[in-house]
């Protein structure tokens, strides 16, 4: 009887239901999607180019940071859980059903939506997985082959992850229900709301919020050998500033703004203002916890992207862009493809001993080279460009060997002579050429002339020993290393950014029922229900903004850690922003729409 | 003396056709005028809460008319509704329904911003009303730092604030202790004869209703009798009631 009674309870409220179903099935779905690849070793170790016990820390953090936001997130579903389900049950042992039987009904309840969730969640993991694999390598030109959709380390683990939640969370909400007073559990949304009056102490607290971002802010500018010292600082001062902010300044300036009758005489705007300041008070740690998880999900696209970055590092030590030994047709063609702004050609013929170049097209247009000097105190390289002396060429001589060796496959031992054109034609052997191409945008060319070498070395194999020495050969390593960042990037990145959005909304949501009252008081006094709509997204909007705002803020500041790992690291910053705000504005608009349902009655 | 409602042959049938219907209001009609106090007394599911809510223009009827200042709300759209219920009515409910997180002068503006008076005039008129109603002293605080009593007065002044054409009133000694209950009373009482402010109160409670010039009881979703005080005192008016209570049941 009792199951039945629950059942009908769950039907009338089939929709809050689904919301927070589909809350669960994405926490689920996210946590096996970051398995995945955490607990795929063929991933890691073939597709992601960096020293192994140095990823496992960075999967480490991921994995923590996971857990932590999904226990976190769990918690507020649940929460919103109890709020549909307390009257219900409260009236179930009014009526004289045992608290055990109550009991078992909210374990089972609770047990039976985490695990039909945690399976719908692992069945769209895998789905999201291959969809998101597809575009990776399709759109970005990443490099994953061993990454699999399907991995039962990874199934494994995520349903023992969430079977254990939900057990300790069943337990406690069959603990908290049982403990709490019928009466509790009947009226709890009445219960009247206690604030806090102190405003010097709030003054202090403003104050201190401010001076301690300050101080976490300036920390991540100091030079990266602090580094040991720099984030667990920044981290302390962030977390309680942040708090602070939240507890403090936000309040008191929905206070002032509520105090300034110009203002808040206006419409509805009082009501919001009240509503505002209310919650921004019972908020203050899930809007701070917000605000920290916007910042990392925000940091770790921006920084994946940004290791794109090092591509073009990656190309700087190279002088020319292409190589060209064969004056086959098919080279030909691909040639002809390229946007080529220089191009330098040099004939040459070689003995066991000796390599006779043509002086004048060497002395006419002299090869050229990246210096590179390392020797910076603040670890920046310089990058200067220089050409060969075409008259102090020495075989002693590291560099000039080094310029050689690029030109001629194999080249070691042989001493280089400069001859004129007569006495390289008269000299016996084959005469070879090396063209030398500089193009206008070497990404943009990087395809046809990755083809082109390999081109060449069908041709020619000897060839084949310029190819590790090209730019397109470091080029396409550094690809090979940074998309597996930027994979990395944006899949955390997302991960956390839905995760918040949810929690962030099932805290509104768990709020509406108490809120109904005071929206039917409005209707009833006549307030037209676009004033009320307008008051609910103005006041939804500000609990949004607020924490992202200070979670921009948060990476703005905190990109100067990566300032000596990256080149530019607020390069292409707009990116990850506008993802962001699409994404955001998203679970925005669907807590609007969900929250008017719950608190608008219908006339 | 000029009228200020007129219900007409008003009827509330709840259920689809075809299915099992309730009438809950059967045809009720009566008028209120300007000045008057009047009761609505009835028991637990006479209609006193389906009349209410249709005479507030929450509701609509089944059929009839309900013309407050002459104007007949049901012509009207929601949005016009909702600006006829900030213009014409001022409430006061059982539980008070102050929003906890406003003081009370901002709860008692809300009434006036809505409407979009100046903000210039609202302080004023909020004043005014306080003072009427003797809660100057606690306009600062919250609402759950006052009593029930001072609660309910703090509704009193902002249902009547933006000086409605009618005050409807819903239990509104439901949830006060007899002193708070008492006080309340003789304050509307008060109103309705100094300030000339037209009441109609809803209640099952006898003492509460003998307060008003005029009862009338609604049973089975028909209005029955009226009870008029004429020149009685309260008192007296009173044990007739009492008396008629007594020998209807």
């Amino acid at each position: 009887m009792i199951w039945k009674l629950s059942l009908t309870g769950i039907k009338s409220r089939l929709k809050d239901y689904l919301v927070l179903f589909s809350g669960l099935t994405v926490a689920s779905m996210v946590f096996y999607m970051f398995l995945a690849i955490a607990v795929n070793p063929a991933f890691i170790k073939n597709d992601i180019h960096v020293r192994t016990d140095y990823l496992k820390y960075i999967f480490i953090f991921g994995i923590v940071l996971l857990v932590i936001i999904t226990l976190v997130y769990l918690l507020y579903a649940d929460t919103f859980l109890l709020s549909m389900r307390k009257h219900d049950y409260g009236m179930y042992m009014m009526l004289g059903a045992k608290s055990t039987r109550i009991g078992r009904l909210i374990f089972g309840e609770t047990l039976i939506t985490g695990l039909l969730a945690t399976f719908l969640g692992l069945i769209l993991g895998f789905g999201l997985t291959w969809i998101s694999l597809k575009i990776l390598i399709s759109k970005l030109g990443l490099e994953i082959p061993h990454f699999q959709a399907i991995l039962p380390n990874a199934i494994i683990i995520t349903i023992a992850f969430f079977l254990v939640i939900f057990l300790v969370v069943a337990l406690a909400n069959v603990y908290k229900l049982t403990h709490t007073p019928v009466i509790t559990l009947l009226h709890e949304d009445q219960a009247p709301v206690k604030f806090r009056y102190r405003p010097f102490l709030r003054v202090i607290e403003a104050a201190g919020g401010v001076f301690l971002l300050a101080i976490g802010y300036y920390v991540m500018t100091l030079p990266k050998e602090q580094v040991f010292k720099i984030i667990p600082t920044a981290l302390v001062t962030i977390v309680i500033g942040s708090y602070l902010i939240f507890a403090a300044v936000f309040s008191s300036l929905v206070g002032l703004l509520l105090k300034r009758k110009s203002f808040s005489y206006h419409g509805i705007r009082m009501f919001t203002l009240g509503q505002l300041k209310f919650r921004l008070q019972s908020y203050t740690r899930v809007l701070t916890m917000i605000s920290l998880l916007f910042a990392l999900a925000l940091g770790a696209i921006t920084v994946g992207l940004n290791f794109d970055s090092l591509n073009d590092l990656a190309t700087q030590s190279v002088y020319y862009d292409a190589t060209i030994v064969s004056n086959s047709s098919a080279v030909k063609k691909a040639e002809s493809k390229l946007d080529v702004i220089s191009k330098q050609t040099y004939h040459y013929k070689e003995t066991k001993k000796v390599l006779y170049f043509d002086q004048a097209e060497l002395s006419k247009q002299p090869a050229k080279y990246v210096s590179v000097n390392y020797s910076n105190n603040r670890g920046v390289t310089q990058y200067t460009v220089k050409a060969l002396q075409v008259n102090k060429i020495s075989d002693s001589n590291a560099i000039d060997n080094t310029i050689f060796m690029r030109m001629v496959p194999n080249h070691g031992q042989q001493k280089v002579k400069l001859v004129s054109s007569k006495e390289l034609s008269k000299l016996s052997g084959q005469k070879n050429f090396v063209s030398l191409l500089r193009v206008k945008d070497f990404r943009q060319a990087y395809p046809i002339i990755a083809k082109m070498e390999s081109q060449q070395v069908k041709e020619k194999p000897a060839f084949s020993a310029l190819v590790p020495q090209s730019k397109a050969a470091f080029y396409g390593n550094s690809l090979a290393y940074s998309s597996s960042f930027e994979f990395m990037g944006f899949f955390l990145g997302f991960a956390f950014l839905t995760m918040l959005a949810s929690t962030l909304m099932f805290k509104v949501l768990s709020g509406a029922a108490g809120d109904k009252a005071k929206y039917r008081m409005l209707y009833q006094m006549g307030t037209r229900k676009q004033l009320l709509r307008r008051s609910i997204k103005a006041e939804i909007g500000v609990l949004f903004l607020l924490p992202a705002l200070l979670g921009v803020i948060d990476v703005l500041f905190g990109l100067q850690l990566f300032k000596d790992l990256l080149e530019n690291p607020y390069r292409s910053i707009w990116i990850p922003f506008v993802i962001f705000i699409i994404l955001y504005s998203f679970y925005y608009l669907l807590t609007v729409k969900l929250y008017e349902k719950l608190v608008l009655t219908k006339e | 003396m000029t009228e200020i409602l007129r219900v007409e042959q008003v009827t509330k049938t709840y259920g689809k056709r075809g299915e099992k219907q309730y009438q809950a209001l059967k045809g009720i009609n009566f008028t209120v005028n300007s000045g008057e106090y009047v009761a609505i007394m009835g028991a637990s599911g006479s209609g006193k809460t389906t009349l209410l809510n249709i005479l507030s223009t929450l509701d609509k009827p089944t059929s009839g008319h309900v013309f407050i200042n002459h104007e007949d709300n049901s012509t009207l759209n929601a949005n016009q509704l909702a600006d006829f219920r900030s213009k014409q009515i001022g409430f006061i409910f059982q539980d008070f329904n102050l929003l906890e997180n406003l003081t009370n002068r901002e709860n008692i503006a809300l009434p006036l911003s809505l409407r979009g008076i100046s903000t210039k005039r609202i302080d004023p008129l909020i004043d005014r009303i306080a003072g009427r109603l003797g809660i100057e002293q606690i306009l600062a605080k919250y609402p759950a730092e006052v009593s029930g009593g001072q609660k309910q007065r703090v509704a009193a002044a902002r249902a009547l604030v933006h000086e409605p054409a009618i005050l409807l009133a819903d239990e509104p000694t439901g949830a006060l202790d007899s002193k708070s209950a008492r006080e309340l009373l003789d304050t509307m009482e008060d109103l309705n004869q100094n300030d000339g402010i037209t009441t109609l109160m809803v209640t099952h409670d006898p003492f509460a209703a003998s307060f008003a010039s005029r009862i009338l009881f609604i049973k089975d979703g028909k209005i029955g009798k009226q009870m008029l005080k004429n020149e009685l005192s309260r008192q007296e008016f009173y044990h007739l009631l009492i008396d008629h209570l007594d020998t209807d049941e």
